[in-house]
């Protein structure tokens, strides 16, 4: 494949990564693999899950020893044998797990390990932050972070504050590569933008960074080039400038996918009018203390209602109240015409509510059982004799079923699920909760950490749950994600609910995108965020 | 998954390793002294360390659902004494025995009351009944000394025999086989390992997290009970610091076998080896005419070896093993799922429902 040589190729190289190659244990990681990197140049790594970037991010952190091949940093050979001489060579990395210390404050983040010291009774004992405080303050500033700020610990702040003190800690030293791994996940949409001006403005000041992303639809406007992996080897290296998404997952998954953002409406199935529907959900006036108030919901069969508003709107804290997760100082929840008093989650499930929580790995799987396990869990009579005496047949099959319908990829449904890719453990999730034969099903977040093949087999499964009449209630950061699965979207803020928008998959097929997702966006943060 | 190796399998159950460790521990103690695997030796060390197998039980089921007991030495103490107390006093010998167990399993209730529903933290909760339990003993001893009891039966339950077999004997195998079955095989035991790998998942999946707490500190309170009560049986006399420090030889045994502290990991099995091994120790050790005062050090001393010993084999040896043939590095589990990737996703959703199976065992 031939890509147009663009102006930006023209800029020097800053990193070039030749002919790499890592095996583990008889499975080839990366084959030969390549990377070219220009100066000041923001460069995405893209590829699905194993397609041998975190293997690539490796090497070039020091963590792991390549079996074979060069690295070049600015016109030199180097050997990248640890963490420490990756730094000191100039390479610094921004895990997606953020790697800073709680309980210190910024500044000691920024020098931990490396802290300027002063010399008491000649010797070099005590810290001097008056001189680590007054070298990084100005470059603190640029990145929003003040001096006073400076001291206080890490802890007070949230996830983009900390993005930005991790882009502080490597610009205070010299750093002409960054690596940032998934830098967007756990920020907001406006948070986002913040952090891509930080990304530009560390362009100008002449670092290369090396971006990964599962968001495509990020890339433009922002990355000059991207370069793709699959199977260890590097497909391509392409001019942002001149592609397109669909371009990008031709690359990364050889076959043209679904849609993927832009608001394609294929799959979603168009509803009667609500009047003539059933509705499955009511629940009227749910509140928790002042944290959720009065919020009011119905939601039909068929349906899938989504719930639009930034962090800390009160959206999980909402359907924590349906699952009977946390308890409810007023309101009534009727399903399917029942009153249900939801004591514990326990009874919700019982009733015919069922959740794939948000955060897999701490409140999704049950990571040292088995997938059969794990989707068996929240049914266990369905995998049992006599209400009591599990059968490990029966669950074996149960898995066995549900790995067939949903496309759950593992070799063996009785090995650990902790060791399934996130979108295959996403899945038995979704089996789990199926196999309780939910008259409700909530989503929340169901596609976070998921590539983004298997985001469109989430997206499949979401939308056939609804099409064979169930009922569903869906959170999604992603507002593109949100507005392309939903029937109606209602849009929550400080605990309440402040807006609906309905008939979106008519308004999409209209081509209205833009306007219903400037609409949605408008009223979770009016008066918040411009 | 291809299959690994029949030796990785086996060591991969949990309390193997130190099942291994145990059995080589009799063969030395047998070629050190020969007296060792004497029949009646055997079934008098045995009949001394069953109360403590008992209790080693009880915490491993707190531990396995991901909590701690320290409660079940000095419970285990009073229910002899309240046994004891009924018997002098004159009761039946069922009316005993029903004392000792419900003093056991009311603390055992109270423990899981404190801890699942006013959600007060369970080392602080179990180190308060310990001391209580304690001091109720030291109370109770002070009422009427706690021996003397004439009740045709009672020595019987540690000194007879059922079936040929020492009643002891008799009574630990049916609980443990009763345990067994309760945690492999049963709907409780299932949502027992779920709660102790992650209680908030556990939540989230429909598991009623605190119903099970209550369960397992009240089955460890009444395994303290019967231990009591055997303890009271064998002694004759109950004492009134009876008990103190059992916690620990328990919680070491439970450790020792393969539980895992942090909860979720284990089996019966295991702490049934981790406590038989404990009892083994001791008595090798006092037949080989050790001084008792260093038994406490070697212990502690085989403890911790047991413990890094049964870590190691299951990471070092398992691992290598695993690898060679099955998925368990990410990469290799990564690049699996890529190869499937490719795959055209044409087969992946036919229509998303319950399986028709499912259904109808639903009914």
């Amino acid at each position: 494949m031939t890509y147009p040589a663009k102006p930006t190729s023209t800029r020097s190289l800053m990193l070039e990564v030749r002919d790499v190659t890592k095996h583990y244990e008889g499975v080839t990681a990366l084959d030969h693999a390549g990377l070219s990197l220009g100066a000041g140049e923001i460069h995405a790594l893209l590829g699905g899950n194993g397609a041998g970037k975190s293997t690539l991010i490796s090497i070039l952190s020091g963590v792991t020893k390549p079996d074979s091949g060069e690295i070049v940093l600015g016109g030199e050979m180097i050997s990248v044998s640890g963490p420490l001489a990756a730094m000191s060579a100039g390479i610094s990395t921004i895990y997606q797990e953020l790697s800073l210390v709680p309980a210190l404050s910024v500044l000691d983040n920024i020098y931990l390990g490396r802290e300027l010291k002063r010399k008491t009774l000649g010797l070099p004992l005590t810290l001097d932050r008056r001189r680590m405080e007054a070298d990084v303050r100005d470059l603190a500033a640029d990145f929003g972070v003040t001096s006073s700020e400076l001291r206080q610990p890490v802890s007070e702040f949230g996830a983009l504050k900390k993005r930005s003190i991790e882009i502080i800690k490597a610009l205070a030293f010299d750093t002409k590569v960054l690596i940032l791994d998934e830098p967007t996940s756990g920020l907001e949409e406006a948070e986002r933008r913040v952090l891509f001006s930080h990304m530009r403005s560390m362009r100008d000041r002449g670092v290369s960074l090396i971006w990964v992303t599962h968001h495509l639809e990020e890339l433009f406007g922002l990355a000059d080039k991207a370069t793709v992996f699959k199977d260890g080897r590097t497909v391509g290296t392409v001019d942002i400038a001149s592609t397109s998404v669909g371009d990008l997952i031709g690359l990364m998954f050889g076959a043209a996918q679904e849609e993927f953002g832009g608001g394609d409406t294929r799959k979603i199935t168009h509803l009667e009018p609500s009047h003539k529907r059933r509705v499955v959900l009511s629940a009227r006036n749910l509140s928790r203390g002042s944290a959720i108030r009065d919020v009011c919901l119905e939601v039909h069969e068929g349906e899938i209602v989504g719930l639009a508003g930034l962090a800390g709107a009160g959206r999980t804290e909402v359907v924590r109240l349906l699952m009977g997760l946390d308890a409810r100082t007023a309101g009534t929840v009727e399903l399917d015409g029942r009153r249900l008093s939801l004591r514990n989650s326990t009874a919700a499930y019982r009733a015919g509510i069922a959740m794939l929580p948000e955060d897999r790995k701490q409140l999704g799987i049950l990571a040292d059982l088995s997938t059969a396990q794990n989707i068996s869990i929240s049914r266990l009579s369905t995998v049992a004799s006599a209400g009591f005496w599990m059968s490990r047949r029966k669950e074996r099959a149960l898995a066995e079923d549900y790995r067939r319908q949903l496309g759950i990829k593992t070799p063996n449904v009785e090995a650990r699920i902790g060791n399934l890719s996130g979108g295959n453990q996403q899945k038995a999730i979704v089996a789990r909760c199926l196999n309780t034969s939910p008259k409700l099903l909530i989503f929340d977040e169901p596609t976070q950490g998921i590539d983004v093949s298997a985001k469109v087999e989430v997206h499949a499964l979401v939308r056939d749950y609804a099409a064979n009449g169930g009922a569903a209630i869906l959170i999604a950061s992603e507002i593109e994600e949100l507005l392309e699965l939903s029937h109606r979207v209602l849009v929550m803020k400080k605990g309440q609910v402040v807006g609906e928008v309905r008939d979106i998959p008519a308004a999409i097929e209209a081509g209205d995108f833009s306007r219903i997702k400037s609409e949605v966006l408008t009223l979770s943060a009016a008066g918040q965020i411009s | 998954m291809k299959h690994s190796s029949p030796f990785a399998r086996i060591m991969s159950i949990p309390g193997m390793p130190m099942t291994v460790v145990l059995i080589v521990s009799v063969i030395v103690f047998q070629l050190l002294n020969p007296v060792f695997l004497d029949g009646r030796t055997v079934g008098n060390y045995l009949t001394n360390g069953i109360p403590i197998l008992l209790l080693t039980l009880g915490v491993s089921i707190v531990i396995i659902g991901g909590g701690i007991d320290l409660s079940v030495g000095t419970v285990a103490g009073l229910s002899a004494g309240t046994t004891m107390f009924a018997l002098v006093n004159g009761a039946p010998l069922a009316v005993g025995i029903a004392v000792g167990c419900g003093t056991g399993l009311l603390f055992g209730l109270v423990n899981g009351i404190l801890v699942a529903y006013l959600r007060i933290n369970d080392f602080i909760v179990t180190l308060a009944t310990l001391n209580i339990a304690a001091g109720l003993l030291v109370v109770l001893s002070q009422v009427q000394p706690l021996q003397g009891v004439t009740v045709p039966g009672f020595s019987e339950l540690t000194k007879g025999s059922v079936f040929g077999i020492p009643t002891s004997f008799f009574i630990a195998g049916v609980v443990f086989v009763i345990a067994h079955l309760l945690l492999a095989k049963t709907i409780v035991g299932r949502r027992l390992y779920a709660t102790g790998i992650s209680a908030p998942a556990s939540n989230v999946a429909g598991v009623s997290v605190p119903h099970l707490r209550l369960f397992t500190f009240a089955a460890s309170g009444l395994l303290a009970g019967i231990a009591g009560v055997l303890f009271a049986s064998r002694l004759g006399a109950v004492q009134a610091f009876l008990g103190i420090g059992y916690e620990f030889i328990a919680i070491a045994g439970a450790v020792v076998g393969g539980i895992t502290l942090a909860g979720g990991g284990g089996s019966v099995w295991a702490a049934l080896v981790g406590g038989l091994f404990l009892a083994t120790l001791q008595q090798g050790l006092r037949i080989n005419n050790v001084d008792p005062v260093y038994f406490s050090i070697v212990t502690a001393v085989a403890i911790v070896f047991g413990v890094v010993f049964e870590r190691q084999v299951r990471r070092v040896i398992l691992r290598a093993a695993l690898n060679r043939t099955a998925l368990s590095t990410n990469d290799r589990g990564r690049s699996a799922d890529q190869h499937m990737n490719e795959r055209q996703p044409a087969e992946r959703v036919a229509a998303v429902t319950a399986p028709e199976g499912s259904k109808n065992d639903a009914k």
